[in-house]
C-alpha cells in the first residue's frame, strides 16, 4: 500500500483532469541558521472532483502545503497550477481575485464574520466577488448542510458545529474549483463533526467539487477518496479509498 | 505583577505612544501657555529692571477716583529740581497730536500720540536713526509709522495741535516704541518736552523721573523728594516703579494665561475621553489575559493596580512629551507674535519648575482618572473567562437606567436653556445657557451608544452605497461597538460642537446688528472725527446738505451731562432732523421731542427708573439744572442716538454750539458709489481729522476684526479636534488588532488590500460623520440660544459653507486617521493573521 517517491501524479480517481497540481515545492521560513525547511520538494495533483485528506505529524507543513496551494502564501521554490493558471509568480492582487473566483476554504474556527447574519455569512465571497448567487444552487447547499431555520441567525447564536456547516455552505456556494479546509471538524465533537464531514462528502458526490481537507483525524480522513501522508517536509505516503484503521496504520508506521 | 505590567508595556510601544500622544498634545497645549506668559514676564521683567537702573526716583499723581487723568505741574517740577541730592529731574508728557499723512489727511484710524523726548541720563526713547529732537521745531516719528506713512529722516512732518491748528516739523530722528503697546498702536510723534506740551495740549505732566546725585540712594533721593513736594503724590524708588510695571504686565498676561487655559481644558478634556476609551478596549482585549492572571492567583486589587500602574505610566511619559510639545509651542508662539508685530520683549523661553509641577501633575490626573472606571471593569473579569475560545461580542443593550438617565439630562438642560432664551438677554441669560447647553451635552453622551447606531446608518447610507462590500461591511463595523464607537466621536463632537457655535454666534450677531442699523437708517457713509475729543465743525455738514447728490445729511452732537435726581453722568445729546431719519421709540414718539423734552435709551429708562410723562432733571452747563419731560424711550441698539437726547435747538442752548461727533449721510439712490464718495470726501477734505467712511467699509472693518477673532478661536480649538483625531486613530488600530484573523478571512474570501483599506478608511469616515453631525446639530442650536442671549429680536444665520467645511473636514480627519491602521492591515500576511490566536 505505501508508495513513496512521487505520488498521485496520474492516478486521478475520479473525474478527468487534475484541480490543482504542485511541481518541486519548496517552501523555507527564515534565513541563515534559523531557517526551517517546512518542505522539501513536494510533487502532488488533486483529481478534479475528489476529495483528498493531508495527514502526517504536526510540525510535517501540512498547513504550509495547505498555505501554499490555495495562494495564501508564496513559495520558495517550485510551481502551483489551479486548473490552467499558474500561481507563483502573481501578484497579492492577482491572487486575491484568482481566490476569490477559484477557490473556497474552510478553517478550524473563526470561520465567520461575528457582524452578519448566516446567510450574509453564506453570501459574501458572491458579493465580493460582485456575483449574483444561483438561487437553485443556494437553496440546494443549504438544504444539505440543513441549515434553512438558521439563515437569519449571528454566528454567536449558533452551536461550533452549525458554525461550520456555514462556513461549508459558504465555501459550496461560489462554485470554486476546489475547496481547502484545515482541520474543518477539529473543534467539534465527534456527531457534529461527522454531520460536517459527511456534508463536504456528499457536497463532492452531487456537486462535483473537489475538497482538499488537512485533518489529524483518521476517521475524518477515511471519508476522503484518498489520504496523501506527510513528513518532515516530504510527501511519503499515499492510501486510496481509506478507512479509519487503514490511516491509522499508515500513520503508525510513519512514526515507527 | 509590576513586572507582568512593565512587559506588557513594553511589547506595546507603539500603542503606548499613540496612547500618550493625546495626553500629551494637551499636557503640551497647558505647558505652552505658562511657557509663553512666563517668558513674557521674564522679557518684561529685564526690560523694565533696565529702566529701574537708570530712574532713581519716579513721581506720579495720586490715584484719583475719577476717570481723568490727573497731572503734576511745572512747579513741583521746579520744586524737585531744586532738592538737593537731585541731579537732573524730568516731566514726561504724553497726549495726542495726529499726524497729517500726505494725502492732507490724519493719519490712521486714531491720531497719534505726542510724548516729550527726554535726552541725558534720563533718556528712556531709544532714537534709531537721526538724533533726538533739540529745538521746537524738532521732531522724531516712531519707526513704524515712518515706514507706513512715508516720510523719511529730513522729512517735513505736519502735525495738528488740539485746536486742530497745523504745526509743521523737521523730521531729525525716528524712535523705536519698544514695548509702549499704546505708542506701538497709535504710532507717535516726539518733542521737545515744552513742544510737546504745547501739541498735546497737557496741563502737566503724567510723570516725573528724577536721577540722583553721585553717592546718594534711591531711598534717600525719595526720601528728600517726599518732603519737598509734600502730600497728594506717588513718590517710588526706580526699583518699586519697576516692580509695580511688572506687576500692571503681570495681570495682562494673567488674563491671557486664563483665555488659553480655557481652550487647555477644553483640550483635556477631550484627551480624557480618548484615554477613557483607550483602557476601555485595552481591558476588553485583554480579558484573557487578565483572567489568566485570575486564574493562577492574581486578586481582583493586583489585576486593578496594574492597569492603573499602566495608567500612571502611561500619563507620566506623555507629561514629559507634553512639557517638551508645551516649550516648542511656547517658543513657537513667541516666534509668530513678534512676526505678526506685536511688541514685545526679547528673551529665550523659560519653563519654571512650576510649569513642569503642573504638566505632570495635570497629565497624569487625567490620565489615571480616565483610566480608573476601565480598572474597575478589569477586576471583574471572572477567571472563567481564560477558558472561554472566542471572543465574545460585545452585545449592547441600551439598558433602562442609561436611558432615563439620559433623557433626564436632556430634559433639564432643554428646560434650562429654555429658560434662558426666553428671558431677557444678558450676562445671566447667557451662563443660564451655558448651563443648559453642558447638561444636554452630558446628556447625549449618556445616551450616545443608543444613538450612535442609527446614526451610522444615516450618514453611513452613501458611503455605504458607493462602496460596495467593504462600505457595508465598515457600516456594520461603527456600530458594532456602540459604547467604543460614542466615546471615539463624542471626542471629536467637543471641538466641533464649538467651532460650530462660535461660527454660529458671531454670523448671527452680525447679521442682527446689521439688521438693525439698517432698518433704522440706512447710513451711505459716516463722517467722523479722528480724535474722540475734538468734534467736526458743524460748517462740514451743511456743506454736505448743499449737495444735490445726497438725500439727507443727519448730524449728532454730544456731550456729557449729569442726569437724574441722583446727577449720574450720561451722554446727553442731539441730532439735526433730516429726511427718512426716523428712529423707532419702544414708547411715545420722536415727534413728540419739542423744546423742553427729552428721549431716552431703554436702559437709561430702567437704570433712571424713568418712563414716558416723568420728569428728569439735568444738570446743563449754561442754562444750569432743568427739568425735562420724558416723551420717548427708544432701543439703544436699534438707533444712533445718544442715550439721553434733547431737541437741537434745547440742546445749543444748555451746552452752546458744540460741533458734531458723527455725521450720518445718505446718497441718492441711482448714484455710483464712486461719485458720491468723492462728493462727500471733497467736502470733508479741508477738515484733516474729519475720516469718511462708507457703510461697507465701517462693516467691512468690523467683520475682519470679528474673522480674525474667530479664526483664532477656530484654530484653538483645533487642537481638541486634533486630539480627537488620535483617538479615532487609536480605536481604529486597536480595532484593526482586534480584528486580525477577521481581516485575514475576509482576506482569503478574496477582498484585495485595497478593499480592506477601504473598509477601515470608511469607517472612519462614518465615525467622523457622526461626531460632526451630533456637534454641528448641537453648535447651531447652541450658537442661536447664546445669541438670543446677547441681543433681542435675533436674525438667525447659519454660515452654512462654514458649517460644510467642518462636517468635511471632521469626515477627511477620520479618513486621514485611517490612514495608519488601515495599511498595517492591508500588510498584515493572511497566514500570519490566520495563525493569531
Ligand atoms: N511562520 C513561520 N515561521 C517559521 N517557521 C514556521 C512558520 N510556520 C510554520 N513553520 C514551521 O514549519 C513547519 C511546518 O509547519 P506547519 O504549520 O505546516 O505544520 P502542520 O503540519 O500544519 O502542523 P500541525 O499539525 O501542528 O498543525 C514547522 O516546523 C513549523 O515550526
Ligand atoms: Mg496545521
Amino acid at each position: 500500500m505505501t508508495i513513496t517517491g512521487e505520488v498521485g501524479a496520474g492516478h486521478a480517481h475520479r473525474g478527468t483532469a487534475a484541480a490543482v497540481v504542485a511541481r518541486g515545492l519548496t517552501k523555507v521560513y527564515g534565513q541563515g541558521d534559523a531557517a526551517v525547511e517546512a518542505l522539501r520538494g513536494v510533487d502532488v495533483s488533486f483529481a478534479s472532483g475528489a476529495f483528498t485528506a493531508i495527514m502526517g505529524p504536526s510540525g510535517s507543513g501540512k498547513s504550509t502545503l495547505m498555505h501554499c496551494l490555495a495562494g495564501l502564501d508564496t513559495v520558495t521554490h517550485g510551481q502551483v497550477h489551479i486548473g490552467e493558471v499558474e500561481l507563483t509568480g502573481l501578484d497579492d492582487k492577482r491572487l486575491t481575485l484568482l481566490r476569490r473566483e477559484r477557490i473556497g476554504f474552510i478553517f478550524q474556527a473563526f470561520n465567520l464574520l461575528p457582524t452578519l447574519t448566516a446567510e450574509q455569512n453564506i453570501r459574501l465571497p458572491l458579493e465580493i466577488a460582485g456575483r449574483q448567487a444561483d438561487q437553485v444552487l443556494f437553496d440546494r447547499v443549504v438544504e444539505t448542510v440543513g441549515l434553512r431555520d438558521r439563515l437569519g441567525h449571528r454566528p454567536a447564536e449558533l452551536s461550533g458545529g452549525q458554525q461550520q456547516r456555514v462556513a461549508v455552505a459558504r465555501a459550496l456556494i461560489s462554485k470554486p474549483r476546489v475547496i481547502f479546509a484545515d482541520e474543518p471538524t477539529g473543534n467539534l465533537d465527534s456527531r457534529s463533526g461527522a454531520e460536517v464531514l459527511s456534508f463536504l462528502r456528499t457536497s463532492v458526490r452531487e456537486l462535483n467539487q473537489t475538497i482538499v481537507m488537512v485533518t489529524h483525524d483518521p476517521v475524518a480522513a477515511s471519508y476522503a477518496d484518498r489520504v496523501i501522508f506527510l513528513r518532515d517536509g516530504l510527501l511519503v505516503s499515499e492510501l486510496f479509498q481509506p478507512t479509519p484503521q487503514s490511516v491509522l496504520d499508515t500513520l503508525m508506521k510513519l512514526e515507527a | 505583577m509590576l513586572r507582568t505590567t512593565i512587559a506588557g508595556l513594553r511589547a506595546r510601544k507603539l500603542r503606548l505612544l499613540l496612547t500618550s500622544l493625546a495626553i500629551a498634545l494637551g499636557v503640551g497645549f497647558i505647558a505652552g501657555t505658562f511657557v509663553l506668559t512666563d517668558t513674557l514676564q521674564s522679557g518684561f521683567t529685564e526690560k523694565f529692571g533696565a529702566a529701574a537702573d537708570r530712574i532713581d526716583v519716579a513721581v506720579l499723581p495720586a490715584p484719583s477716583e475719577k476717570d481723568e487723568p490727573a497731572f503734576l505741574s511745572q512747579a513741583v517740577l521746579e520744586r524737585i529740581r531744586a532738592v538737593g541730592g537731585v541731579a537732573e529731574a524730568q516731566g514726561l508728557v504724553r497726549g495726542t497730536s495726529a499726524l497729517i499723512g500726505k494725502d492732507g489727511k490724519a493719519a490712521g484710524d486714531y491720531p497719534t500720540s505726542g510724548v516729550s523726548v527726554v535726552q541725558g541720563p534720563l533718556s528712556r526713547t531709544s532714537i534709531v536713526s537721526g538724533s533726538a529732537p533739540k529745538t521746537a521745531t524738532q521732531a522724531v516719528l516712531d519707526k513704524n509709522t515712518a515706514k507706513t506713512r512715508g516720510f523719511r529722516v529730513g522729512d517735513s512732518i505736519a502735525v495738528l495741535d488740539q485746536e486742530n491748528v497745523r504745526h509743521e516739523f523737521t523730521l531729525v530722528g525716528l524712535f523705536d516704541p519698544g514695548l509702549d503697546q499704546e505708542l506701538a498702536y497709535t504710532g507717535a510723534v516726539g518733542y521737545v518736552t515744552e513742544t510737546a506740551r504745547e501739541m498735546t495740549g497737557q496741563k502737566g505732566f503724567r510723570e516725573i523721573d528724577v536721577a540722583a546725585a553721585e553717592g546718594v540712594s534711591q531711598e534717600e533721593a525719595r526720601a528728600a523728594v517726599v518732603k519737598a513736594v509734600g502730600a497728594g503724590y506717588e513718590v517710588k524708588t526706580g526699583r518699586q516703579y519697576a516692580d509695580d510695571m511688572i506687576k500692571a504686565n503681570g495681570a495682562d498676561s494673567q488674563f491671557l494665561t486664563m483665555g488659553l487655559l480655557l481652550f487647555g481644558l477644553v483640550a483635556m478634556f477631550v484627551a480624557a475621553l480618548v484615554i477613557y476609551n483607550t483602557f476601555n478596549i485595552l481591558v476588553a482585549q485583554r480579558t484573557r489575559e487578565m483572567a489568566l492572571l485570575r486564574c493562577i492567583g492574581a486578586t481582583r486589587g493586583q489585576v486593578f493596580g496594574s492597569v492603573v500602574l499602566e495608567s500612571v505610566v502611561v500619563g507620566l511619559l506623555s507629561s514629559l512629551l507634553g512639557l517638551l510639545i508645551g516649550y516648542g509651542m511656547g517658543a513657537g508662539a513667541m516666534v509668530l507674535l513678534r512676526a505678526t508685530g506685536t511688541p514685545l520683549p526679547e528673551a529665550t523661553a523659560t519653563l519654571t519648575p512650576f510649569t513642569v509641577a503642573l504638566a505632570v501633575a495635570v497629565g497624569l490626573l487625567v490620565t489615571v482618572g480616565a483610566a480608573l472606571l476601565p480598572a474597575r471593569s478589569a477586576t471583574r473579569v471572572a477567571p472563567i473567562a481564560a477558558l472561554r475560545t472566542q471572543v465574545e461580542e460585545h452585545t449592547f443593550r441600551a439598558g433602562v437606567v442609561r436611558v432615563v438617565l439620559a433623557a433626564l439630562f436632556l430634559l433639564a438642560g432643554a428646560a434650562v436653556t429654555g429658560v434662558g432664551v426666553s428671558g431677557p438677554p444678558g450676562q445671566a441669560a447667557l451662563v443660564t445657557v451655558m448651563v443648559g447647553g453642558t447638561l444636554v451635552f452630558f446628556g447625549v453622551l449618556i445616551l450616545g451608544p443608543v444613538i450612535v447606531r442609527p446614526l451610522g446608518a444615516f450618514v453611513g447610507w452613501l458611503p455605504g452605497r458607493l462602496f460596495g462590500v467593504p462600505g457595508r461591511l465598515a457600516l456594520d463595523n461603527s456600530g458594532r461597538n456602540p459604547r467604543r464607537s460614542a466615546t471615539t466621536t463624542v471626542a471629536l463632537t467637543v471641538g466641533v460642537t464649538l467651532m460650530t457655535l462660535i461660527s454660529v454666534l458671531t454670523g448671527t450677531l452680525r447679521l442682527t446688528y446689521s439688521h438693525k442699523l439698517d432698518e433704522q437708517f440706512p447710513v451711505d457713509y459716516m463722517v467722523q472725527s479722528q480724535t474722540r475729543e475734538s468734534n467736526l465743525p458743524r460748517a462740514l455738514a451743511e456743506g454736505l446738505r448743499t449737495r444735490p447728490e445726497l438725500t439727507s445729511v443727519v448730524a449728532l452732537r454730544q456731550t456729557d451731562a449729569e442726569v437724574g435726581a441722583k446727577g449720574e453722568p450720561y451722554q446727553t445729546g442731539t441730532f439735526t432732523a433730516a429726511a427718512g431719519f426716523a428712529p423707532a421709540f419702544t414708547s411715545g414718539s420722536v415727534g413728540a421731542l419739542r423744546p423742553g423734552t427729552v428721549a431716552v435709551a431703554d436702559y437709561v429708562a430702567k437704570d433712571l427708573k424713568v418712563k414716558v410723562g416723568d420728569r428728569l432733571p439735568v444738570r446743563t452747563k449754561k442754562a444750569g439744572r432743568v427739568e425735562l419731560t420724558v416723551v420717548g424711550v427708544f432701543d439703544a441698539e436699534k438707533t444712533n442716538l445718544t442715550e439721553v437726547t434733547v431737541p437741537a435747538a434745547d440742546f445749543d442752548s444748555y451746552f452752546g454750539a458744540v460741533g458734531d461727533s458723527r455725521i450720518l449721510v445718505n446718497a441718492k439712490e441711482g448714484l455710483s458709489s464712486d461719485v458720491t464718495r468723492k462728493v462727500v470726501e471733497a467736502a470733508a477734505q479741508p477738515y484733516p481729522t474729519a475720516k469718511v467712511a462708507s457703510s461697507t467699509e465701517i462693516r467691512s472693518g468690523f467683520d475682519e476684526a470679528l474673522d480674525m477673532s474667530v479664526m483664532i478661536i477656530t484654530g484653538l480649538l483645533g487642537l481638541a479636534v486634533l486630539i480627537s483625531l488620535l483617538g479615532i486613530a487609536n480605536t481604529l488600530s486597536l480595532s484593526v488588532h482586534e480584528r486580525t484573523r477577521e481581516s485575514a478571512l475576509l482576506r482569503a474570501l478574496g477582498l484585495t488590500r485595497s478593499q480592506l483599506r477601504a473598509m477601515l478608511s470608511v469607517e472612519a469616515l462614518i465615525l467622523g460623520l457622526i461626531g460632526a453631525l451630533v456637534g454641528v446639530v448641537l453648535g447651531i442650536t447652541f450658537g442661536w440660544a447664546a445669541a438670543r442671549t446677547a441681543t433681542s429680536d435675533v436674525v438667525f444665520t447659519v454660515p452654512v459653507p462654514q458649517v460644510l467645511a467642518f462636517v468635511a473636514l471632521s469626515g477627511l480627519a477620520g479618513v486621514l486617521a485611517a490612514v495608519l491602521p488601515a495599511r498595517k492591515a492591508a500588510r498584515a500576511s493572511v497566514v500570519d493573521a490566520l495563525a493569531a490566536g
